[in-house]
């Protein structure tokens, strides 16, 4: 369990103060806009951070979890093989609550049975500084409950009017806002204030899911044969884009790259996707899930049913990202509220 | 030993790094199988069962997970590898004394202590004979095993795999049928798939287990067949294929519904398929 710590005010000068010893003595990630979107980039001064926005394009997966990672280095002519762990010490500033949570199961995720060395190694060396966000009309995190973080972050920003309240989810992040800036306990009043912002909130989500997600497990396991898989099916480019911007998609592919010298080379982690075609193809042709509806059913069932028997949470974190960036607008939560529809109606 | 590694002292050691195995023979089977007999250069835990896999492969070529056809016990682990990709043509250039670089065994496999008193009735298809050889050669000529049948398909006469032991396997009391798919040429035996020679095999519900590997395609009528004689599906055990990336339970690629096959099997019960609508 996190320490339960006050609350403490952080003024905007402080704030400063932090970033920019942060950015000393760390590689620093945090929320930018690119191309007018919300997304995640290298920070190297206070004033590139836009904070509390909506979603990211991509999730802070990449900085945990990057698209390409060497696992090891050899060397074909003598079979030598290294082992390559790069964990660089970094920070990422402006994680939502969801995207907390989705860290979280990663954390489970790539610590149990065998451990993964190099999840486990940049997770450690990763401060994460979490703040508050606005939902746009795709996000339904209050659906899945992730819409609160408690632990996971080492600090978590709220804004209020004066700068922002504090709060901290572990000694590593006690430290470093003792070390970089001053701040003091939180008033009464200054949290009354985030609880309206927080009140505010949570009126202003659009979409929903028809279901507490504890219930979703069981609705999922009765839907194999629903309509719904064709009829998204016939519309799926089978881009796998929804893969990409998930932040709990975290399946992979292991392959070979041989540099130019044609004597060294990296075995590297690249990201796969379930819902590409040659995901579950093996070694005689035979597909296991070929058409596209059984694809798009495999990775929902991932998020609300196979993985969240597992690991005890539902693996779909509620950031709506899958819905924003498929391109026929196939639509998780109403995906799933079809199936809630269609569950009760039998 | 790693020279990149950023972390503090307690971190786990890389599960990717492969252990070299020294290829000590080399043993051309058909035009596209050969046996590879490996012995593994460092100390590694080479207790396996029959059914486990192994992640095999070469720097540069990559890897991919293998059956183990070797008995357990033995100091020497075989992998007998059909050259059909990049990987496997690369692997057949390995000549006696070259390297493949192993991790494993991974998975769950076959557990001989609970099929002991059983009729076994083995019904491969075509390189699904490669598993089955551990397991029938981890209970062949033991009489704490009941009655034996194997019943093998291959394409065509060329491509039948392990020939010479079948003998001796008969020698030791299994009974052998094998078919082919098409006639061909001087072949005198069973033409069409494996459920034609299934009338012909002795199987006693409740005392018979049934255990198939093959070709995706294969399962669907066999399981029916077997079923038909009466056979429950406790007493069906299957191997599945999938193309594992790392056989840690994480990359995804051998998800059979919620449950991993490199972790759950790839050795089921068919029973344990209930409710997993794409295992077959």
């Amino acid at each position: 369990m996190p320490p339960v710590t006050p609350m403490r005010f952080l003024a905007k000068a402080g704030w400063s103060r932090l970033v920019s010893g942060l950015v000393e003595d760390y590689l620093v990630y945090g929320t930018v806009k690119k191309d007018g979107f919300p997304a995640y980039g290298r920070i190297t001064n206070v004033r590139d951070l836009i904070l509390f926005q909506t979603p990211t394009h991509l999730s802070a997966k990449e900085f945990l979890f990057p698209q390409r990672e060497t696992l090891l280095k050899f060397n074909m002519e003598d079979g030598g093989h290294e082992p390559v762990v790069d964990a660089p010490a970094q920070v990422i500033i402006g994680m939502h609550s969801c995207d907390i949570h989705a860290m979280n199961l990663m954390d489970v995720v790539f610590a149990y049975g065998t451990p993964d060395a190099n999840y486990l190694a940049r997770r450690a060396n990763t401060i994460v500084i979490g703040t508050d966000c606005f939902p746009d009309q795709y996000c339904f995190c209050p659906s899945v409950g992730t819409d609160k973080v408690n632990e996971g972050f080492d600090l978590y920003l709220h804004p209020i009017k004066k700068g922002f309240l504090v709060r901290t989810g572990t000694e590593r992040g006690g430290a470093i806002l003792k070390k970089y800036a001053s701040s003091r306990q939180a008033t009464a009043s200054e949290e009354r204030e985030l609880k309206a912002l927080d009140k505010r909130k949570e009126g202003s989500f659009v979409t929903k899911l028809d279901a507490p997600h504890t219930e979703l497990p069981a609705i999922y396991a009765q839907s194999d044969n629903s309509p719904v898989w064709d009829k998204i099916g016939a519309i799926c480019y089978g881009c796998g884009s929804c893969n990409n911007v998930c932040p709990t998609c975290y399946c992979f592919d292991v392959k070979d790259e041989v540099k130019p010298d044609l004597r060294t080379g990296e075995r590297v982690r690249v990201w796969d996707g379930c819902t590409l075609e040659e995901f579950s193809l093996v070694a005689g042709g035979h597909n296991f899930r070929r058409p596209r509806s059984a694809r798009l059913r495999h990775r929902m069932n991932r998020k609300f049913r196979y993985l969240a028997g597992v690991f005890n949470a539902p693996f779909c974190v509620g950031c709506g990202r899958c819905i924003r960036t498929c391109l026929v607008r196939i639509n998780i939560a109403e995906v799933t509220n079809e199936l809630i529809r269609e569950y009760r109606s039998r | 030993m790693s020279l990149y590694v950023n972390t503090g002292a307690d971190s786990p050691a890389s599960p990717y790094l492969p252990v070299g195995a020294v290829v000590t023979r080399v043993a051309k089977l058909t035009d596209k199988e050969r046996l590879f007999a490996l012995a593994p250069e460092s100390p590694m835990d080479f207790a396996y069962q029959p059914g486990q896999f192994f992640m095999a492969g070469l720097p540069g070529y990559g890897e991919a997970p293998f059956s183990i056809t070797s008995a357990p016990g033995g100091r020497e682990l075989e992998l007998c590898i059909r050259a059909v990709g990049n990987l496997t043509n690369a692997i057949h250039r390995v000549s006696k004394g070259g390297r493949l670089w192993i991790r494993g065994p991974f998975g769950r496999g076959f557990d001989t202590t609970e099929l002991k008193g059983r009729d076994l009735v083995y019904i491969a298809g075509g390189i699904g004979i490669v598993p089955m050889r551990s397991l029938i050669k981890a209970v062949v000529g033991r009489g704490d095993y009941g009655g034996r049948t194997l019943i093998y398909g291959a394409k065509t006469p060329s491509e039948i795999l392990f020939q010479g032991e079948m003998d001796e396997w008969s020698g030791k009391g299994m009974r052998v049928m094998v078919t082919i798919d098409k006639p061909a040429g001087a072949w005198g035996g069973n033409v069409g798939v494996v459920t034609t020679l299934m009338p012909k095999a002795e199987i006693r519900p409740g005392r018979t287990t049934a255990v198939i590997i093959g070709p995706p395609v294969m399962y669907k009528f066999v399981i029916m067949a077997l079923r038909q004689r009466g056979l429950r599906d406790e007493d069906i055990l299957v191997s599945l294929e999938r193309r594992m990336k790392c056989g840690l339970g994480k990359c995804g690629h051998c998800q059979i519904n919620g449950v991993y096959a490199c972790q759950c099997g790839p050795v089921f019960k068919l029973s344990e398929l209930k409710g997993l609508p794409e295992a077959l």
